[in-house]
This record gives structure tokens, C-alpha cells and sequence, in this order.
């Protein structure tokens, strides 16, 4: 029933797996960056897949699973810390069906399978989102915050609001495949 | 706002039909279709008002560990880890040592717990320190071990303590009472029951006027010899602190010389007390987590298990789960003068068909809208649906003090009239020809008025706006219309009544519909039928009309 959502065909890129990229998103370091198919990386999305950790080798920065959707404005940036006297980066890993509103600042460390962050939101560093978490839209999660599943987090700073219902695993996953399928190209 | 449904569950009157929509009851009798369970046992919906609800398992919301039951109560339900909240801003803290800060000039708290005592708890969020009230820590771990001893001197936990002490032989007595009436029960809940009982006679006894404060006895059961024991005959209770006469000559000192809002702690922030606390800021201490639980769900009349959650906290599976989405049609309810608007919106180069003015996404008054409602199959078996609006019987009341209110529904709502069908729910069907799906319906796109939907698609010509519009896999989208009156206000919200008939018998691969099923046992019909309210939209007076621009 849900219309498409028509984004210009020249504008993205689509990969194998179908991932489609926006060429107005900032993709740092895209080698030290996996997506996991299916995923959306929206018009002027940043992402820091430049700042890894020192030393040599390949390393991955940032990952995400399938049906993901990185919102318009966003900012997907890998946790550092000063550990024993050594500044680091350390990885950022999100699981499948995330998906991420427009303009959110992300510093999480982990964000498990079928969790929703709203707009304007800020996930602090080493956030650590289990399962079919929701952070609600303006949100402020301070670092080092840890969300367990199936919770609603919401205000400034972040706090428990409600328990999410048992269908939510479903609800989220039907959401995302929905979107994946109505984003589509417009040939003009 | 979008267009809504909600669906009916019966829980809160004896009537099975919902009241109408207008009156505030309404919102609290319907709800989301994901939030509702279904028990085969009753073939009834139920909600999340009337389950059952038993705790499977504790954990800390904060480290994640799973609490065994039997300490949850010795730890007073918050975990005796190292977890903490922000006295002032509800924050987690964290535990930093007094090492020198780092001159990376990023942080000036080092966030690794490995550095210098004395430790002290530090909020990230509102940069509240635990050594400024004076608690530091001289090694970071059992945090909440080291803190014991301010919860345990606090004259609320000494107050509890002294309380259960007083009520403990009338608990033992009573609970060997009911426990020998109401076997069935887990024991918490006697025990919870006596516990309020208990309270409920001290206060009635102490306070004149109050009622004994009656469980509701789902069982129906009378309680037995609880009548017998005259709860009246506890010896009387003498309050160790004396409530009300420490601290107000002080808080009023304090008060008079406030330099700073600041040094008052908020009302939020004091809240959670049990006991009056100093008006203080600095006397804020910091918080243990509360823990959370998992949750069984059973049904409220025959008892049987609607959720069962698996054990782990962190895991998202159930061992049992019924919902209602896998048993009732899925409904969602959209304007399709809304939607042709929101692709023109989004559509980058799309330039503005020859709609007619009204088309924006506002219902005016004397007006005639489509609507439609897109059912979806979630069974393995085709079903015949049938739907009717509830006839809206508007009380007026006597004095008619609000006649704008109780008028008669201003608006007329036209549904299909004969039942039609949905097709069986099949995997393969989900997602795969989903492209496909989209194909189909984009030429239909911009080119729709409101009016007018579905009328290209019927080859007969003839103006379709309520009937099946279209069928696709498990989905079939029926229009209604909606006559809105010139005088209308408020919302079309109205009561709809969906009936539908299924074959009761095992599922059988969906490809053989039409192959009778085993020659044993006939398939057998059968009929369900649940209420839901329809919400589309308020409705604007004729006169905004010019003020709309259609240009965003
Ligand atoms: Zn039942
Ligand atoms: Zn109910
Ligand atoms: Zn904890
Ligand atoms: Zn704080
Ligand atoms: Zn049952």
C-alpha cells in the first residue's frame, strides 16, 4: 500500500549486493567499511571509516548488516578512548535492519539486529544498543550508556521510558524490508 | 496525522461491543494489533490490560547480569554490582580513578578503571561527582557493597525493616491459611496479597474513612479463613523516626540562604525517596539501578501461557509467543488523496497534475473522501472477510449541556457490503516479487483524485471508490467512502466490525487450495469477529480551504 520513495538514479550508486550508496554522502576510508547488502547510505551521510586504529594492516572501522539505512545528515563516526596512556579508535559494528533517522551523530560502539534511532539524535561513545532497542527521535545517549533489549530510550540524557512489545523483532524487520522495497530509482 | 486503526479487546466492559469513539473510553479499549496476544484456548484477543503477568527472570538494565531470584530481594531490587545512576540527572555513572588527567586535550576524565584511588563515581552527562558529597572509593570494584552502609543507615531502610519485623507473625499466619485455599497460586502472590491486606487493615484502622482496600480476586474465590483472622488485633506499630519533625526548622534555615536554584534539589530528583530527604543537592547520593525483568504473560481467564520468553536477558526469542498478528488480519487504513499528494511532494520533478484544490492532506466539511484499507492474511488458509460500521447510538445528554459534542456522527461511512476474499499467507510470496509490487502501482500514482481511485482498473468504466480495489499474494485493498456533512467537526472516526471465516482444520500447503482436504474430517468453517476503530483524520472547516498551499 506504502508509495514508493523515489530518489534520483544518477544520485546513487548500487552495488552487487545491493547496497545503494548516495554520491552526495561523505564515505571515508570505504575500504575499512562493510556493508552488509541492502543498505542505504542517504545524501550527506558521513561516514568516518578513515579513523582506525594505529598500526599497520587492514582493519574494519565501521560494519553494517543488511536492510540497514544510514538517514540523511548522519554522522557514523568509530569510538576512541586513551587506554594505558595510548589514544585509539576502536571498531564500530551494526547488526541487520538498523536503521538510523536523519541527522544522528553515532559514536556506539555496538548496535545489535532490528533497532530503530530516530532523528537528531546523539549515541554517545562505546554505547553498547542490544536488540530491538528504540531510541526515540532528539535523543541524547551519553557515552559508555549501555541499552538492553527491547528497550525505549528517550529525553536528555537517554533513560529507560518503556519495554518494547515481544512483535517488535517483527515489526522492525517487516519496516525495513518494506523500506529497502519502496526505495526506488526514478530514471529522469 | 496519519490515518490510524486500532483493534478491540473486550477486557474492560462485560459488553462485547466497544463503546463509541467520541467518548475517552474508547482509546483505552483499542490498541495496536502488535501489541495484542491471542488465546487459542478462549479464540479470544487479549491485551496487555487484562494478561496475566509473572516475573521469569531479573537482570540489571546497566551491566546486563542476570540476578538470581533469590537474591533479588536481600539486593532490594537493584543490582549490587557496580551500577549507579546520576543522583541529578538519571544518567549511568562511571567509575573513574583520581588519575592525573590525560593532556590529549580531548578528555580530561580518563574513562579505563585502572589508574589511582581513591575512585569516585563520575556523570558523564551532568558532570556529577561523587567526591564533591564526599564518597569516594578506595578500589572500583563492589562499588555497592562499599555504599551499603549509608542505604542501610538510612532511616527509610530502618523504617522497612522495623515495619516487616512487626508484620512478620501476622504474614506467617495468614500465609499458611490462604496458602492451604488457593494451591494454584505461586507463592509471591499470597504473600503480596497478605502483605497489602495487612497494610490495607493498619491504615484502615489508623485513618478514619479509608476502605479496606479489596484485591480483586480473579478466581472469583472467597479468601476463606482469611476472614477469620481479625487483622484488627495486631498490636499497634510505633514508628521509629518521627515523621515531619526533623528537618523543617533546618530546611527553612537552609532556604533563607540560598545563593543558587542549584543547591536545591528538584522535585524529580527527590522523588524516588520513599522517605523525606534533605532539600540538599549536596546531600544527593548516588542511586542503584533498578533491576529489570522478563516478563510471562497468561491469559487472565483460562490461565494458559500467551508469552513465555527464553531465559537469557539479553535474548529476543520466546519459547511461546501468540500474537494476534498471526491470527487476525492485519489492517492499515490509508487516504489516497493524502498519499497522491505525498509522492508529488517527493517525486523531484513531478510537476503538479491538474488536481483539483481539496485534494491537500486535509478532510474539509461537505466533502467526499476514499479511503482504503489494505487487509493482509497472516494465516496459511484463505479467509472471507466481511466488514460493517457500528451503528453509533449518540446518548445526548438530558440537560444538553453539550450539544456540539453529542450530536449524531456528522459524517456518513460506505464499506464494501458483500464479503470478499484474502489470500492464503504464503512464504514465498513475502518479499520476492516485491519489485514487481511497485511496478504496478506507480503508473497509478499522481494521476489519482480522490474521487476517482480505482476507476481506471475496473474495465468496465464504471467508478469503483468502494469495493476490492486490488488483490496482490496476501493482501486485498477494499475502498470506503466517507461523506463528511458542511457542519462536521472533529474527527471520522468510527467503530468497524470485521468478521471473517477460515477453515478451522490443520493447514495444508497452500498450493492445493482447492483439493478437499482429508476425507476424515471436513474442512470446517468457521467465523471471528473483533471490533477495531478507524481514525481518519480531523476534519477542517470549509473556510480554511483558501489558506491551503499546495506549494509547501
Ligand atoms: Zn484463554
Ligand atoms: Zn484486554
Ligand atoms: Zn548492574
Ligand atoms: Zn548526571
Ligand atoms: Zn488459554
Amino acid at each position: 500500500m506504502d508509495p514508493p520513495i523515489f530518489y534520483s538514479k544518477a544520485e546513487f550508486i548500487e552495488t552487487d549486493t545491493g547496497n545503494k550508496v548516495s554520491r552526495r554522502a561523505t564515505i571515508a576510508g570505504p575500504q575499512n567499511i562493510i556493508l552488509g547488502g541492502k543498505t542505504i547510505i542517504s545524501s550527506g551521510a558521513i561516514i568516518r571509516g578513515d579513523l582506525r586504529r594505529t598500526g599497520p594492516g587492514h582493519a574494519v572501522v565501521i560494519s553494517l548488516g543488511r536492510y540497514c539505512l544510514v538517514g540523511e545528515g548522519c554522522v557514523m563516526r568509530p569510538p576512541y578512548k586513551t587506554y594505558r596512556g595510548n589514544f585509539n579508535y576502536y571498531p564500530m559494528k551494526i547488526g541487520d535492519h538498523v536503521h538510523i533517522g536523519a541527522n544522528s551523530v553515532v559514536e556506539a560502539a555496538t548496535i545489535g539486529n532490528h533497532v530503530e534511532i530516530g532523528k537528531n539524535c546523539v549515541i554517545g561513545k562505546f554505547t553498547i544498543i542490544k536488540d530491538c532497542a528504540k531510541i526515540a527521535d532528539n535523543t541524547i545517549v551519553p557515552p559508555n550508556t549501555v541499552i538492553p533489549a527491547l528497550a525505549l530510550f528517550s529525553g536528555s540524557p537517554g533513560r529507560f521510558t518503556q519495554d518494547l512489545p515481544e512483535s517488535t523483532q517483527e515489526m522492525v524487520e517487516a519496516a525495513t524490508k518494506t523500506y529497502y522495497t519502496r526505495f526506488q530509482p526514478l530514471d529522469r | 496525522m496519519a490515518p490510524s486503526i486500532h483493534y478491540h479487546c473486550p477486557c474492560l466492559s462485560s459488553s462485547p461491543v466497544p463503546p463509541p469513539p467520541h467518548l475517552a473510553s474508547s482509546s483505552c479499549s483499542f490498541h495496536a494489533l502488535h501489541t495484542l496476544f491471542f488465546c487459542e484456548e478462549c479464540d479470544a484477543v487479549r491485551c496487555n490490560r487484562c494478561v496475566s503477568v509473572e516475573v521469569s527472570g531479573y537482570y540489571c538494565p546497566n551491566c546486563l547480569f542476570e540476578v538470581p531470584s533469590a537474591s533479588v530481594r536481600a539486593e532490594k531490587n537493584r543490582c549490587a554490582r557496580n551500577c549507579f545512576l546520576c543522583p541529578n540527572c538519571r544518567n549511568t555513572l562511571s567509575v573513574v580513578p583520581s588519575d592525573p588527567p590525560e593532556d590529549d586535550g580531548r578528555s580530561s576524565i580518563p574513562l579505563s578503571a585502572i589508574g589511582e584511588p581513591p575512585f569516585f563515581l563520575y556523570c558523564n552527562h551532568c558532570r556529577w561527582d561523587s567526591a564533591e558529597v564526599g564518597i569516594t572509593f578506595e578500589k572500583p570494584t563492589g562499588l555497592a557493597a562499599q555504599l551499603q552502609r549509608f542505604e542501610d543507615s538510612a532511616s527509610d531502610s530502618l523504617e522497612f525493616e522495623r515495619l516487616k519485623e512487626h508484620f512478620e507473625p501476622f504474614l506467617r499466619t495468614s500465609s499458611l491459611s490462604s496458602s492451604s485455599h488457593l494451591p494454584t497460586h505461586p507463592s509471591h502472590h499470597t504473600r503480596t496479597s497478605s502483605i497489602t491486606a495487612a497494610a490495607s487493615a493498619a491504615l484502615a484502622r489508623d485513618i478514619p474513612g479509608v476502605g479496606r482496600y479489596n484485591t480483586a480476586n480473579p478466581l472469583g474465590r472467597s479468601r476463606g479463613k482469611d476472614k477469620s483472622v481479625n487483622k484488627d488485633e495486631m498490636p499497634e506499630y510505633r514508628s521509629r523516626v518521627e515523621i515531619g519533625a526533623s528537618g523543617m526548622a533546618g530546611d527553612a534555615e537552609f532556604m533563607k540562604h540560598i545563593e543558587d536554584v542549584g543547591e536545591v534539589a528538584g522535585l524529580e530528583q527527590r522523588w524516588i525517596n520513599s522517605w523525606k530527604s534533605s532539600l540538599q543537592t549536596s546531600d544527593l547520593k548516588p542511586l542503584r539501578i533498578p533491576l529489570h525483568s522478563k516478563v510471562s504473560k497468561r491469559c487472565p481467564t483460562c490461565t494458559h501461557i500467551l508469552i513465555k520468553p527464553e531465559q537469557k536477558a539479553q535474548s529476543v526469542r520466546y519459547k511461546i509467543k501468540l500474537v494476534a498478528a498471526n491470527y487476525l488480519p492485519a489492517i492499515t487504513v490509508a487516504l489516497p488523496h493524502m498519499q497522491t499528494q505525498d509522492a508529488t511532494k517527493r517525486t523531484v520533478a513531478k510537476s503538479t497534475p491538474d488536481e483539483d484544490k481539496g485534494a491537500s492532506a486535509t478532510m474539509y466539511a461537505g466533502k467526499t473522501y476514499a479511503f482504503h484499507l489494505a487487509l493482509t492474511n497472516p494465516l496459511y488458509d484463505p479467509i472471507q472477510v466481511r466488514l460493517s460500521v457500528q451503528r453509533m447510538h449518540v446518548a445526548v445528554s438530558s440537560d444538553g449541556t453539550i450539544p456540539e459534542k453529542a450530536r449524531r456522527p456528522p459524517f456518513a461511512v460506505s464499506l464494501p457490503t458483500s464479503s470478499f476474499t484474502v489470500a492464503a499467507f504464503a512464504e514465498a510470496w513475502e518479499y520476492e516479487d516485491d519489485e514487481d509490487m511497485f511496478g504496478v502501482e506507480d503508473d497509478e500514482l499522481g494521476l489519482e483524485s480522490p474521487r476517482k481511485s480505482g476507476k481506471d482498473k475496473d474495465g468496465r468504466g464504471k467508478t469503483k471508490t468502494v469495493g476490492v480495489l486490488e488483490k496482490k499474494a496476501n493482501l486485498t485493498v477494499v475502498g470506503g467512502e466517507v461523506v463528511i456533512g458542511k457542519e462536521a467537526r472533529g474527527n471520522v472516526k468510527f467503530n468497524m466490525l470485521v468478521s471473517y471465516t477460515y477453515r478451522s482444520d490443520d493447514p495444508a500447503p497452500p498450493e492445493d487450495d482447492d483439493v478437499p482436504r482429508s476425507p476424515m474430517k471436513g474442512p470446517e468453517v468457521k467465523t471471528f469477529a473483533f471490533y477495531t476503530v478507524v481514525d481518519l483524520g480531523a476534519i477542517s472547516p470549509k473556510e480554511v480551504l483558501q489558506v491551503v498551499d499546495l506549494d509547501f
